[in-house]
């Protein structure tokens, strides 16, 4: 000890600490925030998909100990039933039209609130945006099943405020409309509702990456003459390009999930199958029909699905970085 | 976690080389009675104690898990006790209202449940535990707590619902009797009566309408009660071998004439506007308040369950009575009062169980007229054990009703539950939807419901039950 303390006249407090500079040393560290979270993620995460993967190939019933292999069966079983072609049909128009919807309205709030304000002084938003933003945020706050039932009522046939409202107005032919119950309206219904459900919460992200862009260029672009529309265009949209990215590759995974909403308002898949979801499918043919083998396959269909969603969106960039 | 599994797997290969059942699944031979005893102290063997048929043991805990509804809670209150008085079992209770997640974990770790309620939107098909599953035929063998032979004081016909190559897999404690519920006050007020056949129900819609009514009304997830009232209706019209035939999901089952003219019976109620428009959108619980509680519609067809169901969305002075389905022509091969069936309310007891004596023992005192009593007075449902129901019916219209319809039909009453028990599941909800909203034709619907016997049919990996003509 003395040694040590006559070594290091200046920093006597160092010994005590427990690595040579007084924090972590390496491998703790590497155990700490790499070792635990990796830990976990192989636990909770691959092991749990290498299990699916291998129930995929199985006739497994989900309440015995017990199944035999069948090989890729479950997959060619996927392949010829109309139902789950019909249900990948569906998510691919839910994926098709959500991101785009809620991300345009998102965007759409989020320059309302920021940079339309008055075109006279500083660079700002409309009149009262806090409380727009407030009111825009609100369904985001919200559990999905809640709007789930609170939308199944508005567009309750009989007592809904949708067809109330259109009656109202003398829209006759709208009188006991079902619009969950026809099969040209109710995707566009479950997705008018999800969009009214989710555009709040991509308003508050572009908010904060709109917050982010330097002002002075919107003080320059103003100077030049650019009216509210350029300035979204020319400098809004470059400079948070990114985060727009990001939220579409967010809001396309949630399109191909949809469970809450398809199932709380056609639990069975709509008329004609017009809503049915492939989680629905999951759902009924795990729990309902107890066979976990080929409900892991679809899981394993949907899952690749997703992958390649988001291959997809991120090839583009990777081209342009080299 | 794969280790135990696959040594389950060698097992059963196994028992495989000496069984021929073994068509059904891997899963399925665990318990096949007559395979390798694996477990030989929880053999449906009884002790020959009246008192205590299953020998189940004094100061054990029996664990069940059961669907949490505020009337199955209070009526396990009132088992609780008894277990305790006969034999000092502690009956745990468990309510659940996600019946196949919670438990599935357990029957894969092998530690389920003692007894086992699978019931509620979350209930698992018996066909998928028919491997892990006690046959309960000793239960219903046993003396009830007054002494006489259970099966003897059960309603005929009830458990072959549950009977898998003659293995009772499940109790299905109470009864549904399936008719089409209206306002008997309703009905006298107008001087109406409950349509004998569809030509008087045509004739009651056109009534109905003069007075702004409908007929019928449906909900998005409730169109399949049409489905049944058309089943019921060919049944009766054509006799046992109908029923067979679509239960034994023959080809070209949905095709016979008697089931194709109620088909066409109930397109011609749609066509003719007599049902509330707007259903296929409509949540199930409010379309049957527009019957029940605005009484915009007569007649609504479904289980005896409903008026416990709809609760406080009755109208005063609403009096719920029955009618049987009606038939095609007068000359029908079963009588116009010939009635469905079915049981609800499923119990199993899992092989793997630690206590499956006690459990059995439970359904025992379960399927005791007391308890039985208790039951129907909670529920306001029958249970499978007859006569347990007063006159009064515990002030309640559609007990007794359901009572008095099924002890008029006696030996013309029929039990089904074919489109429960095999996964017709949401599609048939679906296809009806289609159907009443107007939107497919009686061929269409023909061909849905054909093509999704015959998937059903030739999955191998779906455990039939034969029903015999």
């Amino acid at each position: 000890m003395t040694e040590t303390v006559t070594a290091l006249p200046g920093a006597p407090g160092r010994t005590r600490g427990r690595g040579p500079r007084g924090g972590f040393d390496r491998a703790s560290m590497l155990a700490v925030f790499v070792g635990v979270p990796l830990a976990l993620y192989l636990v909770f995460v691959i092991w749990p998909m290498l299990q699916a993967t291998v129930y995929s190939f199985t006739d497994w019933s989900g309440f015995s100990g017990s199944f035999g292999f069948v090989g890729l069966n479950n997959y060619i079983e996927l392949f010829r039933d109309e139902s789950f072609l019909i249900a990948i049909r569906n998510n691919l128009i839910i994926l098709a039209a959500l991101p785009v919807l809620s991300l345009a309205i998102g965007l759409l709030l989020a320059v309302m609130v920021t940079v339309a304000g008055p075109s006279r002084g500083g660079v700002r938003g409309v009149r009262g945006s806090a409380f727009y933003r407030v009111v825009a945020f609100f369904p985001a706050v919200i559990p999905s099943i809640i709007i789930g039932i609170i939308f199944a009522q508005v567009y309750d046939p009989n007592n809904g405020i949708l067809n109330g409202a259109l009656t109202g107005i003398g829209l006759e032919q709208f009188r006991s409309f079902a619009w969950l119950g026809e099969a040209s309206t109710a995707m566009a219904a479950t997705i008018a509702a999800m969009v009214w459900a989710t555009s709040g919460f991509y308003m508050v992200l572009f908010i904060a990456a709109i917050r982010g862009i330097d002002t002075e260029l919107f003080e320059a672009a103003r100077l030049d003459g650019a009216g509210r529309m350029r300035i979204t265009l020319s400098i809004v949209l470059p400079g948070i390009a990114a985060n727009v990215k990001t939220s579409y590759v967010y809001a396309g995974i949630a399109a191909l999930d949809s469970f809450v909403f398809l199932q709380a308002f056609n639990p069975s898949g709509g008329p004609k199958r017009s809503t049915l979801g492939i989680t629905q499918e999951i759902y009924s043919t795990a729990f309902q029909e107890g066979r976990f083998g080929l409900a892991c396959a679809m899981g394993i269909v949907l899952t690749l699905l997703t992958f390649a969603f988001v291959g997809l969106i991120h090839r583009p960039r990777k081209k342009a970085a080299r | 976690m794969y280790t135990p599994r696959f040594t389950t797997s060698r097992r059963v290969l196994t028992a495989a080389a000496g069984a021929t059942v073994l068509a059904l699944s891997l899963g399925a031979c665990a318990a096949t009675p007559g395979g390798p005893a694996e477990r030989p102290s929880q053999g449906s063997d009884t002790t020959g104690d009246a008192k205590n048929p299953f020998g189940v043991a004094a100061g054990s805990t029996v664990d069940a898990v059961i669907f949490d509804n505020a009337n199955n809670v209070a009526f396990f209150d009132t088992v609780t006790p008894t277990m305790q008085e006969l034999h000092e079992v502690d009956l745990k209770v468990t309510p659940s209202t996600q019946i196949a997640q919670q438990v599935q974990p357990r029957f894969v770790a092998g530690t389920p449940p003692d007894l086992l309620h699978s019931a509620g939107s979350g209930s698992i098909p018996v066909a998928s535990m028919l491997g892990d599953i006690e046959d309960l035929t000793s239960v219903t063998n046993a003396m009830n707590l007054n002494g006489e032979p259970i099966a003897d004081t059960l309603y005929p016909g009830v458990l072959d619902l549950a009977k898998y190559d003659g293995k009772l897999a499940a109790v299905n404690y109470s009864l549904n009797v399936h008719a089409m519920w209206y306002s008997k006050s309703m009905f006298d007020k107008y001087g109406w009566e409950a349509p004998k056949t569809w030509d008087e129900a045509m004739e009651l819609g056109a009534a109905a309408k003069k007075e702004g009514k409908y007929l019928f009304t449906w909900g998005k997830e409730g169109s399949a009660y049409y489905l049944s009232l058309a089943i019921d209706s060919a049944v009766k019209e054509g006799g046992r071998d109908v029923l067979a035939s679509l239960a034994n999901l023959e080809a070209d089952s949905w095709s016979q004439p008697e089931v194709q003219q109620s088909f066409a019976a109930l397109k011609e109620i749609v066509d003719a506007g007599y049902f509330i428009p707007g259903g296929a959108g409509t949540q199930f619980k409010a379309a049957q308040a527009q019957w029940s509680l605005k009484q915009e519609a007569l007649m609504y067809p479904t289980g005896s369950w409903i008026e416990g169901e709809m609760g406080d969305e009755i109208a005063d002075g609403f009096e719920m009575v029955g009618a049987p389905a009606p038939t095609i022509t007068t000359e029908s091969a079963l009588p116009y009062e010939a009635m469905r069936f079915a049981g609800g309310n499923r119990f199993v007891v899992p092989s793997d169980a630690a206590n499956a004596a006690g459990a059995k023992e439970t359904l025992r005192v379960m399927l005791s007229p007391d308890a039985a009593a208790e039951f129907s007075r909670i529920n306001k449902s029958l249970t499978i054990v007859k006569d347990t129901v007063p006159a009064d019916g515990f002030g309640s219209t559609s007990l007794v009703s359901a009572r008095d319809l099924l002890d008029t039909a006696g030996e013309n009453a029929f039990a089904w539950d074919f489109t429960d028990a095999y996964p017709f599941g949401d599609d048939k909800t679906r296809i009806w939807n289609d159907f009443l909203s107007g939107s497919i034709d009686v061929d269409t619907l023909t061909s849905e419901m054909q093509k999704l016997s015959d998937k059903i049919r030739e999955d191998d990996s779906i455990v039939k039950i034969k029903v015999g003509k």
